[in-house]
């Protein structure tokens, strides 16, 4: 993504450039072809283009190279044929899964978790930025940044083990001191109404730190006179948070948030995973989780790419209408 | 076998995380094929080896029975050992098409994946004169020469027989000193087990002074998908349903007709008496969501007191820990009720006969060296020492058909763990003959004495009319409807039993739930199955 708008700004400066020029050639530019202006520039500009022929190369290979196996979800997987060798069956695995009868668990189960997690998820490294960006000492700044993004390290598998000790039903901390309070037995890790706040909350205390930095970048570009006028026109804390440090945010979140829209039915299948028995089920089963038991565990290769598959443009259609949202009523945008 | 099926369990826990890599890169996996094997020189004589072993297994090259065979097949072998993530690796194997030679392991590749990759092997139902040691095995295992035919009529991976295993993966344990600390006798049915659980949660059973430390129930982790072994399922002994493996996804054969006891009244019962003892704090609140490890930790105890009253396991030692197993015994199957109708039963597990256990590659060049070697792995004395151990220093030759397995040589190792370090155990291609005289290891034998209060209840079982034979094939379309049916019944199945069990309210709930399954395609694999059962047995 970030490859198209470098690629994009680059595309219109150079346009401008290209423009002048023929005005002076006093030339219609709509005449010109596509590839001819895209050589004329390569002419103009190669050093440009070399800079951003490995993004290029990556992204082809990695990227779009590897889509031809999206056909595996319109044909029958046969091994001895090939990826691409199984008979044509059209959108059969598609009406399979919408006919499924978990099919709108599923839905409902991936949307709860991955929107909890977009919108908490979204707003507290804004919040962890700014509050960090209060610290006064350099060194203390550091040291609770540090400390804050550590457990973005911790492997997934770790997370959940320690999540399965702190919160078990008997001997767990967490539990003890929630009965402390008052709960009544509380089960985190068995309760279907706790699955989601366990998961949303453990995924924030792993990652906050992590999506601050960004925050933090754009925060320290923050030019020191506005502070400074600020506090001359008398604005406490707060109204300087509100007045100069959002502003200075506002583009970045809303990047952000676009980028964060294409992931809005990608849920982390291995957490997930890890954190479903049996008594969690009914809200843990998500798309993911799903595909895994369908296609890895039971070989049903096209059954599993066809869910991908629908996975993906759901998640595409909502990226590209977040941006057009943005685009329309933020002025700002991927394209 | 206990210790290795726990450590399978816990480690294919832990590497589902990995697995799930593999399938955020499951385009690029298929595309990708590695290559595994090939590179086999033309000399006559190298083959390359995959084995899918223990993680406590010593290297290949460091085990002397390796070197027996060599000269015996007169192979070179170069081995490949893999001890851990061999489903995700074996995806990537199998896709890329590019297998090694031989292929070693417990059901190393299921019948499943030979149905989509079975071009990949030699059909070794071809090359029988080569394999004396293996048509002798078909000749006189009931069922071995109909596990390995595939649909197709090949025989592209060949299993194992160990005549001394235990029928049977599970075993019920009470603690004998618990009931003797507090004077109860040995419950003979449900009621009288509740009565005896109840006593072990309101009184001091361990002695200890703490009264409330006792657990009276549990079990091992039920996953998502089905019931594993060590779990209550084997309650449903109690009304007369054979089930096997631990469960599995519920289909049992009761004369000759498949049924799945996710919908019967015997799996109703069941669960109506654990989600009373689950109401009168009987079982341990930790039971749905602690991990394997934490249950296998509190089977053990704390030092000298035990813990758990009631549970299930391979062996006690393996549940409970070497401190604390001469506390449990091993108790016989008990009837719902005294007098029941029903006959009292027990799991049927065919741990005897293990499919696929060794394949060879159709692009084999050292086509003989391979064949040669299959041949040897079933040999008499090779079958020895692959699960016990080499000749001479893990395994005693009395005389031709003699055998005694000694104690460890190094006298700080459990017999179990021993066996894992000096052989393939249940990963090897075996065929332990029937005609031997064994004095068996301590692990085994443990296994097997434990299992006499089986007897009677197994006796009650008649394979012929009330098990699913192993060898049955289900051709592959209806196996694809099965696991896709599976997917939703389970997901609706398993948090059910979840929800009966620490909810309650089962007659209530239950007619919505029968009528659930069965629309979720319940029925639909029972007509399935049946099919595949008559098919089975007429041909």
């Amino acid at each position: 993504m970030t490859l198209t708008s470098i690629q994009d700004a680059d595309g219109s400066a150079v346009e401008a450039i290209v423009d002048s020029k023929q005005m002076l050639d006093d030339e219609p530019p709509r005449r010109r072809s596509f590839l001819a202006s895209v050589g004329r520039d390569f002419r103009l500009r190669w050093e440009l283009w070399v800079l951003v022929l490995p993004a290029f190369v990556a992204t082809a290979i990695f990227a779009y190279v590897p889509m031809y196996g999206i056909q595996l979800a319109f044909r029958e997987f046969d091994f001895e044929k090939g990826l691409t060798g199984g008979d044509w069956v059209g959108l059969t695995y598609f009406v399979q899964f919408f006919n499924s009868p978990l099919f709108w668990d599923l839905i409902r189960n991936t949307f709860a978790i991955s929107a909890s997690v977009m919108v908490f998820g979204f707003f507290a490294p804004i919040v962890l930025a700014l509050l960090i960006n209060q610290i006064v000492g350099t060194r203390i700044r550091r040291f609770v940044q540090t400390v804050t993004y550590l457990p973005h390290f911790i492997s997934v598998v770790v997370i959940v083990g320690m999540l399965a000790i702190f919160l078990s039903p008997t001997t767990g901390m967490i539990t003890r001191v929630a009965e402390f309070f008052g709960a009544d037995n509380p089960n985190f890790l068995g309760s279907t109404s706790a699955f989601v706040p366990v998961y949303v909350i453990s995924e924030i205390w792993q990652h906050c730190g992590w999506s601050s930095i960004i925050y933090l970048a754009a925060l320290s570009n923050v030019d020191p006179q506005l502070y400074e006028a600020a506090q001359v026109d008398g604005a406490n804390r707060v109204q300087v948070i509100r007045h100069v440090d959002l502003p200075a945010l506002a583009p970045t979140m809303a990047v952000l948030f676009i980028l964060s829209m294409g992931t809005v039915l990608s849920t982390g299948f291995e957490k997930i995973y890890l954190m479903q028995n049996t008594l969690n089920l009914p809200v843990s089963e998500v798309i993911a989780t799903y595909a895994y038991k369908i296609g890895i565990l039971n070989g049903q290769f096209s059954y599993a790419t066809a869910i991908g598959l629908f996975n993906t443009l759901i998640n595409f259609a909502f990226l590209i209408a977040a941006n057009w949202i943005a685009k329309r009523y933020a002025n700002t945008s991927l394209w | 076998m206990g210790n290795h099926s726990t450590a399978t369990r816990q480690r294919s826990v832990r590497h589902l995380a990995r697995t799930a890599t593999a399938l955020a890169a499951g385009g690029a996996l298929l595309l990708s094929g590695c290559s595994a094997g090939g590179g086999t020189p033309e000399d006559g004589e190298t083959i390359t080896v995959l084995v899918v072993k223990s993680g406590l297994t010593k290297p290949m090259k460091d085990i002397e029975w390796v070197d027996q065979l060599e000269k015996q097949a007169e192979v070179k072998i170069k081995w490949q050992e893999i001890a851990a993530d061999w489903d995700q690796k074996k995806a990537t194997l199998l896709a890329s098409g590019d297998v090694p030679d031989l292929i070693i392991g417990s059901n190393v590749i299921t019948d499943s994946e030979l149905s989509k990759y079975g071009s990949l092997f030699e059909d070794l139902g071809e090359h029988m004169d080569e394999l004396p040691n293996v048509r002798d095995m078909f000749g006189e295992v009931e069922g071995a020469e109909q596990m390995a035919t595939q649909e197709d009529g090949a025989v592209y991976a060949i299993p194992s027989w160990y005549e001394y295993w235990p029928q049977a993966s599970v075993r019920q344990y009470i603690n004998q000193e618990w009931l003797d600390n507090l004077g109860l006798d040995m419950p003979r049915d449900w009621d009288e087990l509740y009565d005896v659980l109840v006593q072990f949660e309101e009184k001091d059973a361990n002695g200890n002074g703490d009264s409330d430390d006792e657990i009276p129930m549990d079990w091992a982790p039920v996953p998502t998908w089905g019931f594993g072994y060590f779990n209550p399922m084997e309650l449903l002994s109690s009304v007369g349903i054979v089930t096997s493996n631990g469960g599995g996804q519920g289909t049992y054969v009761q004369d000759g007709e498949v049924k799945n006891f996710l919908v019967s009244d015997g799996y109703r019962q069941t669960l109506e008496f654990l989600s009373k003892a689950w109401a009168a704090g009987l079982i341990n609140p930790d039971n749905f969501t602690q991990d394997y490890a934490a249950y296998q930790a509190i089977g053990r105890g704390d030092g000298d007191d035990a813990r758990v009253g009631f549970s299930w396991g391979w062996t006690a030692s393996d549940r409970f820990g070497a401190a604390l197993d001469d506390q449990y015994v091993s108790m016989a199957p008990i009837p719902r009720k005294l007098g029941q109708r029903e006959p009292v039963v027990w799991g049927w597990d065919f741990y005897n006969l293990n499919p696929n256990h060794i394949l060879m590659s159709k692009k084999t060049t050292n086509k003989d060296a391979a064949l040669r070697a299959i041949n040897e792995f079933y040999s008499q004395d090779m079958s020895v020492q692959t699960l016990w151990g080499t000749l001479g220093k893990d395994v005693e030759k009395i005389d031709d058909t003699t055998y005694e397995v000694l104690p460890p040589a190094d006298p700080e190792t459990d017999s179990s763990t021993w066996k894992w370090q000096e052989t393939l155990g249940d990963a090897a291609p075996t065929w332990i003959r029937g005609g031997l005289d064994v004095t068996l290891p301590q692990d085994l034998d443990e296994a097997v004495v434990e299992s006499e209060p089986l007897q009677d209840a197994l006796a009650a079982v008649n394979p012929a009319t009330d098990t699913f034979p192993q060898y049955i094939k289900v051709p592959q379309a209806d196996r694809d409807q099965i696991a896709l049916n599976n997917t939703t019944v389970m997901n609706v199945a398993m948090s059910a039993f979840a929800d009966f069990i620490t909810n309650g309210d089962i007659e209530g709930k239950w007619d919505a739930y029968v009528s659930q399954l069965e629309k979720s395609g319940l029925t639909q694999n029972v007509d399935l199955l049946q099919k595949a059962y008559d098919a089975g047995l007429g041909g």
